[in-house]
Formats: C-alpha cells, sequence, structure tokens
C-alpha cells in the first residue's frame, strides 16, 4: 500500500460504469483525503453526476476498486453509503418540505423511545448542530418548505453532519444561492474542513475552486485525465485539460460556407424574460448556423422556448422573415416555419406510444385530415420518403416510434418540422444522449439543412460541438450574451475561460 | 474572502412572519369554510343551534369523519383508498354473518371482523408496493371485488341481501356500550360515535407530529425515493397506512352494525370520494406529502353540518351535492391561494 493509500480517506480507482449505449465513466480515479476540499471538474457530460451516484450508493459501479480508509468496501445502497458516513447534497436537496427542520435532519435515524420521537432533544441537538453550521437561528421546528434556498441547503448540510458523514459530496451547491450567501457557504465550508471532514465540491466557476479548494481532480469522458492538482493550477491549464482533443468526435468538413446572407430569416430583438434572459439581440441568415454557447442554466433552453412562443417574452420581439411572431403563441411561430428540437425529446417533442409516422405529421395535421378524417395512406408515404431523405433507420413509419436509438428519435423530432416545411430550425442539445457514430449523421444533417437555406440554431453544452457546426458563435453567461464571434475565431479554451469565468476576450 | 467571518443571523433564512405561517397551514382553507356554514346555517334556521341539532350534525360527521381522518393519513403517505368506503359495509356484513349466521358471541365475531379488516388492508398495501401500481387502480380493484364479496356471500349465506337480527345475539348489549350507545349531555342524547371520531382524529393528529411512523407518513408520501435514502422503512409505512385505513373502516362498520342491528349488503358504495373529498377540504394534496388530520375531521364536519342544515332549512336535499362541489373547489382554492402566496413571499 503506497503512503498516500494509507491516509487517504477515500480511494476510488478504476471506476467504469456503462449504461445501454453509453459508457459514462470509463476508468476514474478519485483520492480524497480527510479535512480537504477536494473539487471535480469536468465538462457536461464528462461523467460528474455518474461518480456522485456512485459515491452515494445510488449506482454500482461494474469495475473498479473502492477503498474508505484504507479498507475495500463496496457502497451497496445509499443507506450503506450514508451508515458508512458519506452523505450527498444533490443540487436538488431531497428533503421532505413538510416536515420540520429537526424532523427531516433525524429522518430515517430518529431519536425515538417506543416509536415516540424525542422532540425536545432533537430539537436541542438539531440547533446544536445548525450552531456548529454558524447558523442556531433557524428554528428546529419550522417546516422545511418554509426555508430560503440557502436554509434549506443548511439543514441538508445539517443532516449529513447528524449522520456523522466524514465525507460531503456537494453537487453545485452555489448554484441557487445569492453572492453574499455564498460567502456564508464557504465559511462553513472551511470550518468543516478544519474539523476533519472531507469535501468533494462540484462547481463549473472556477474562481470558486480557487477560493476554497485544496486539491484538484479533472474528469473528462469519463476519465480521470488529471488528479491530485494544486487549487492554485492555472485556469488555462485547467481548461486545456477539461477541454483536450477529442479522438471519437467527426465533424463533416466545413466546405463553401453556405450562409446568403441578403435572406435575413429570423431576427431576434431585445428579447428578454425576468430573472431569465435580458437583451438578447441576433439575426440568423439563410443557410446559417448560429451556435450558443454557454452552461446549463444561462438561459439557453429558455431564449429558444421563447423565440418558439412556447414561454412568453416579457420584451422584446421576434421576426421570422421581416413578419413579428405573436407574442408567447406557438401557433404564430409554427405557421411562420419555425421549429424546435427540444432538450427533453421523449417528454417535450415525442408521442412515445405512438408510430413515427403519426409522430412526423402531428405538426401538419391540417394537411394530412379533411373533415377531421386523417388520411393514414398519405401520412404513411409521405413521412416514409422523409425517413429515407433523413436515413431514419429502420425507415418504417409505423413503428412505434419509443423503439428508436436516440438518434433516429432526433432525426423524427427534425422530419416532423421538414414535412412541415420549416424555415427556422431552434435545435436545443441535438445530441444529448445520443451515441459517438450517431452524431456524425447529425452533425451532416444538420449541415445538410443549413446547406438547403433552412436557418438554424443549435444550443450545445458541448463546446467542440458548437464550434465545431456553427458559422457564427454567441456566448451565453447568467442570460446575458457577452460574445459574439465567427467560429473560427474562437477555439474551445476560450469559449471555457468566457463561460466559466465570465471574463469576455 | 475572509474565512474568518463572524456567524451573524441572517434573518433571510427564515420566515419571520407570523399571519404569513398562520395562512399556510393545511386546515386553514376547512376551517374558514366551516365556520361559514356554522354562521349560515344558524342564522337561516332555527333548528340547527338547538341541543338536538347540534347532535345531530355531529354524529352525521362523525362515522365521515373518522374515516376521512384515516384517508387524510393515507394520503398524506401519498396514496388512496378507493376500497375504505366499501369496507365500512364489508366489516358489518362479517361482524353481523358471525353473529346471527354462526352463532358467535358479537366480540368474538368483532374480532373476527378487525382481522379481515386489518387483512384487506395489508394485502392493498402489499399490492400496491409489490406491483408498483398506482393505488388508485388497485384499490378500486379491491374495492369493485369487496362490493361482489359483500352481495355474493350474504345472498349465498342468508338468501337475501341484507344481514339482520343482531339485536338477539350474545354480547349485543355490552359491544353496543362501546359502539353504539348515546351519552346525555344536558338532556339531549350524544352519539358515542361523536367521541370516537375526535379521539381517532386527536391520536391520529398526535401520532403525525410526535411520533417517528408520523414523520415516515409525511417522509414516504413527500418523496419515497428520498426516504428510502435516508433509511425510512418505506413498504412498511405505506402497508401500515393501508392497514390504518381499515382498522377506520371497521370502527365504522361496528357502529353502524351496532346501531341498526342490520346491515345492507350493498352499503357503503360512493362514501370513499366523500372521505377523499373531506380530507381534500382539509388541506390535503392529492400528490401527498401536505395535508392534516385535523384538517380532514374539520372537513366532514362541514360535510355533517351542511347535509343536516338543508334538512333544517328544508331545502331540497338535491341540492347538497351542488353545495359540496362548490365547497370543495373554494376550500381548494382559498389553500392553493394562500399557499402560492407564502411562497411569493419566501422568495
Amino acid at each position: 500500500m503506497t503512503a498516500e493509500a494509507s491516509t487517504a480517506l477515500l480511494q476510488m480507482t478504476g471506476i467504469v460504469k456503462t449504461f445501454p449505449g453509453v459508457r459514462a465513466l470509463d476508468g476514474v480515479d478519485l483520492t480524497v483525503r480527510a479535512g480537504e476540499v477536494h473539487c471535480l471538474l469536468g465538462q457536461n457530460g464528462a461523467g460528474k453526476s455518474t461518480l456522485i451516484k456512485v459515491l452515494a450508493g445510488a449506482h454500482q459501479p461494474d469495475e473498479g476498486e473502492i477503498r474508505w480508509q484504507g479498507e475495500k468496501t463496496a457502497l451497496s445502497t445509499p443507506v450503506a453509503a450514508l451508515r458508512m458516513g458519506v452523505a450527498t447534497m444533490y443540487q436538488e436537496l431531497d428533503l421532505i418540505p413538510g416536515l420540520s427542520v429537526a424532523d427531516n435532519i433525524f429522518l430515517g435515524h430518529e431519536r425515538a423511545r417506543w416509536g415516540f420521537t424525542k422532540d425536545r432533544q432533537a430539537r436541542r441537538q438539531a440547533t446544536a448542530l445548525l450552531k456548529r453550521l454558524g447558523h442556531p437561528e433557524i428554528p428546529p421546528d419550522r417546516e422545511v418548505g418554509d426555508l430560503s434556498a440557502a436554509g434549506q441547503q443548511l439543514v441538508s448540510m445539517a443532516r449529513a453532519l447528524a449522520h456523522d458523514a466524514k465525507l460531503i459530496v456537494m453537487d453545485e451547491p452555489t448554484a441557487a444561492l445569492a453572492a453574499d450567501e455564498v460567502t456564508n457557504l464557504f465559511r462553513v465550508v472551511a470550518d468543516l474542513t478544519a474539523e476533519g471532514v472531507a469535501v468533494v465540491y462540484i462547481s463549473h466557476r472556477l474562481e470558486e475552486i480557487r477560493e476554497i479548494g485544496h486539491r484538484v481532480t479533472v474528469l473528462k469522458d469519463g476519465r480521470t485525465v488529471a488528479r491530485d492538482l494544486g487549487a492554485d493550477t492555472p485556469t488555462s491549464e485547467l481548461v486545456a485539460l477539461m477541454s483536450g482533443k477529442r479522438v471519437e468526435t467527426v465533424y463533416p468538413n466545413r466546405e463553401e460556407s453556405t450562409v446568403d446572407s441578403s435572406r435575413e430569416i429570423l431576427k431576434v430583438e431585445k428579447l428578454g424574460r425576468d430573472d431569465e434572459f435580458a437583451d438578447v439581440n441576433f439575426t440568423v441568415h439563410a443557410g446559417e448556423i448560429l451556435g450558443i454557447a454557454g452552461l446549463v442554466g444561462a438561459g439557453r433552453s429558455e431564449i429558444l422556448e421563447t423565440i418558439f412562443g412556447a414561454r412568453k417574452a416579457d420584451e422584446g420581439t421576434v421576426y421570422v422573415n421581416g413578419k413579428k411572431l405573436k407574442n408567447g403563441d406557438v401557433r404564430s411561430a409554427v405557421d411562420a416555419g419555425v421549429g424546435l428540437a427540444p432538450e427533453e425529446r421523449k417528454s417535450q417533442a415525442l408521442l412515445m406510444d405512438m408510430s413515427v409516422a403519426q409522430n412526423v405529421t402531428l405538426a401538419s395535421m391540417r394537411s394530412y385530415s379533411s373533415f377531421g378524417f386523417t388520411d393514414r395512406a398519405k401520412e404513411l408515404r409521405d413521412s416514409r420518403a422523409k425517413l429515407e431523405d433523413l436515413d431514419l433507420r429502420p425507415a418504417d413509419p409505423r413503428r412505434n416510434v419509443s423503439t428508436l436509438s436516440g438518434g433516429n428519435q432526433q432525426k423524427a423530432v427534425v422530419a416532423r418540422w421538414l414535412v412541415h416545411g420549416c424555415r427556422v430550425l431552434l435545435l436545443d442539445e441535438p445530441t444529448r444522449g445520443v451515441d459517438v457514430g450517431a452524431r456524425a449523421e447529425l452533425y451532416r444533417l444538420i449541415r445538410e439543412l443549413a446547406a438547403d437555406g433552412v436557418a438554424l440554431v443549435l444550443v450545445s453544452s458541448e463546446m467542440p460541438e458548437v464550434l465545431g457546426l456553427a458559422d457564427r458563435v454567441l456566448v451565453l453567461r447568467d442570460g446575458r450574451v457577452i460574445h459574439e464571434a465567427p467560429a473560427d475565431e474562437l477555439t474551445e479554451a476560450d469559449v471555457l475561460d468566457m463561460v466559466m469565468e465570465g471574463s469576455a476576450a | 474572502m475572509s474565512v474568518a467571518v463572524p456567524s451573524q443571523p441572517d434573518e433571510r433564512l427564515v420566515k419571520p412572519r407570523l399571519w404569513d405561517r398562520l395562512v399556510v397551514r393545511p386546515e386553514i382553507g376547512a376551517l374558514l369554510g366551516a365556520l361559514l356554514v356554522f354562521v349560515f346555517f344558524s342564522v337561516v334556521t332555527g333548528e340547527f343551534l338547538s341541543p338536538l341539532g347540534v347532535a345531530n350534525w355531529l354524529d352525521d360527521a362523525s362515522t365521515l369523519g373518522i374515516m376521512a381522518v384515516a384517508v387524510a393519513l393515507l394520503m398524506i403517505g401519498g396514496e388512496f383508498d378507493l376500497s375504505a368506503g366499501v369496507m365500512t359495509a364489508s366489516t358489518a356484513l362479517v361482524t353481523a354473518i358471525f353473529a346471527t349466521q354462526v352463532g358467535l358471541n358479537v366480540w368474538f365475531a368483532l374480532i373476527l371482523s378487525l382481522v379481515f379488516a386489518l387483512a384487506v388492508g395489508a394485502l392493498n398495501g402489499w399490492l400496491v408496493m409489490r406491483t408498483g401500481l398506482p393505488s388508485f387502480i388497485v384499490t378500486l380493484g379491491t374495492f369493485l371485488a369487496l362490493q361482489g364479496l359483500n352481495l355474493g356471500v350474504t345472498r349465498l349465506v342468508t338468501g337475501t341481501v341484507q344481514v339482520s337480527g343482531m339485536r338477539s345475539t350474545d354480547g349485543y348489549e355490552s359491544a353496543g356500550m362501546l359502539f353504539a350507545s348515546t351519552v346525555n349531555i344536558g338532556g339531549t342524547d350524544f352519539q358515542v360515535s361523536i367521541l370516537w371520531w375526535i379521539v381517532f382524529a386527536a391520536v391520529a393528529a398526535w401520532v403525525l407530529v410526535r411520533t417517528r411512523f408520523g414523520n415516515w407518513t409525511f417522509a414516504v408520501g413527500g418523496s419515497s425515493l428520498s426516504s428510502r435514502a435516508v433509511g425510512v422503512p418505506v413498504v412498511r409505512t405505506k402497508i401500515m397506512l393501508f392497514m390504518t385505513t381499515a382498522f377506520a373502516a371497521w370502527i365504522v362498520g361496528s357502529i353502524n352494525i351496532l346501531r341498526n342491528a342490520s346491515v345492507q349488503a350493498n352499503q357503503g358504495i360512493g362514501l370513499e370520494f366523500q372521505y377523499i373529498i373531506a380530507a381534500v377540504i382539509g388541506g390535503c394534496l392529492l400528490t401527498g406529502g401536505f395535508g392534516s388530520a385535523v384538517g380532514a375531521a374539520i372537513g366532514a364536519l362541514i360535510f355533517g353540518m351542511a347535509r343536516q342544515g338543508i334538512v333544517y332549512a328544508q331545502w331540497n336535499s338535491d341540492w347538497f351535492m351542488l353545495f359540496l362541489g362548490i365547497m370543495l373547489l373554494a376550500a381548494v382554492l382559498v389553500n392553493n391561494t394562500f399557499r402560492r402566496r407564502a411562497e411569493r413571499v419566501r422568495r
């Protein structure tokens, strides 16, 4: 056993976890020492969430070894992980809003005799724990649903302490907090680590990692690409590690630009929604792909949905071919030729229990029905033609859409808008949950659509995807466009730097 | 940033305003509704406030209230029981058949009936947890099955669709003392069922707030996944809740059979929705994790007052359902509005 292993609180080696079609973790190493804040860095899809779930006992790894205080162990259930001393604070805190603070803290390991809870003792201990976190003013008998996000987070942390956690995993804990609440959280984290508790800290904000982190592990494509770096590692180095060069992504060569700058198709003016995004301006020409880069929660999907009319804009206007769209009216957007392929394909776009043909013609029912009756033959004929165009396999329009793979489901959504005759296609994370081979096909399809004169807006968390496909890129942070440039003038590191640090070049 | 900031109380972490806290109580809608109905019928009719009048509407509310409280617990735990109404008839039938046809002592028949009830409750819970189907569907199944059993077995045993003749059985008097006697207060007879109702609601409220089981009930209804992750016995808790509903149905069935001395095989059908309505008026959410036993008891009180009040006002009782529908919508809207307002304040 190495010297490091003997002092490590947690040591994970060679963790592999596969899901159907995806190798989410492909050899992850992570070593955490007692009393340190260990930061976990990586782009979306790098495997951070899967790793946390393995650590919380919610997922079982297929391969690899986990040692806890030097002993080999298996985290077989969430309760087992908790009993061992690993507590996880997910972004969506899993507290019970209808129960009091004290009841939440001791839920599952109540202080009780003969089934009766020792409420006074629980309240006292809850207060003691909250005091340890620097917040004795939170009343232990208040319902958790009555607390602010920051208050709930403290309760969640107190619960971790009540389980005598030696390791607390915090998944983007500052996402829902205001600036001074973040200061508070950092003080609490510093106090905890001073007492010997280890914290695995996940955040997209590099400045936070500098402030409280001790060591950093970087994940990329399900692998550990760098471990145990100092928190003072230069940003450029971290960003380079996170982006790296992907071997498997295949973008079609950018040949002649297909942009027809004489034909302005989509124009967005001063678009804004309170608390989501503000002052968004851009135009997209025929044959152009506009990429929007930004982190999850930066307002990307919200912008697309507002253009599409699924959300009502508080300010600003959307024009298609010079004609103003009615605010908050999907019908008006669809009639003008706007199509949206949303992020959550299965719940937001497809009717999973219906056939491919029915899904494809859904937006164009008017041209497939007369007097309320649907022309099924025409529906099948047209869908089949479109499926063949898009190389959707199997090209059987009668198949249930739920039997298709992710990539082919995405093609079905695109086919729907093509059948309808769309001029503007909004793509939100088009390759999420799509495996590598199918991605390349989707990329080619997107390029072909542009060549046909469609105006496309592409939102993606994967920087290489945006940079590899788009003609022009908007960089979005906290609901504001902070940078706009032709894609070939940007590098992945530039964009990552901007979305994480907010320092527009 | 200096890590050593002195910890200061942060008043934004908690919501200090008493009014906002009162107003989000689940019972608030029911309480306002009950007051409204009470004042209304007190003014428009003379008999409503007379001792006999009060005894009548309290009695009406009591058997409904016992069930509503149990159903509320189950709904807080995130489940429904559509078999609850017909269970009140099943338990009465089991008691009556064992007492009159088999000739057992009434006390013994009551115990057998209790065992039967708890078994059905456990079956409901086990099926729901085992199959993962919505309890709405599973208990709809047991509801129909029990309805068929009630009629089929009754006709098989007695040749009719009712069981009567309880008065001549052993132990009828003494068991009646427990379930069907009256208490004379100031010259008016009050049914003992009212006492059962109050005690049941009080015990349920107390269990919800003061016991581990109560915490678990809120937890499994609020989020059974997070509950399981911290070690709450989700399956056991839910099965216990179904058994509690069945137990309540046994109490109500026993009250009915010992008071009337006979029972119709088709009794109880349609009552299951009244229980759910009373629980919802009392502040339970259909999604679970939120609600109140006292609220459900008050919801049942509104039922009783309105049903008897309409009689005293000499209106046609046809109007009762209209009244009920409006009452339900109003109470839910009040609850919803207050809660939303409170959530806005919180942000």
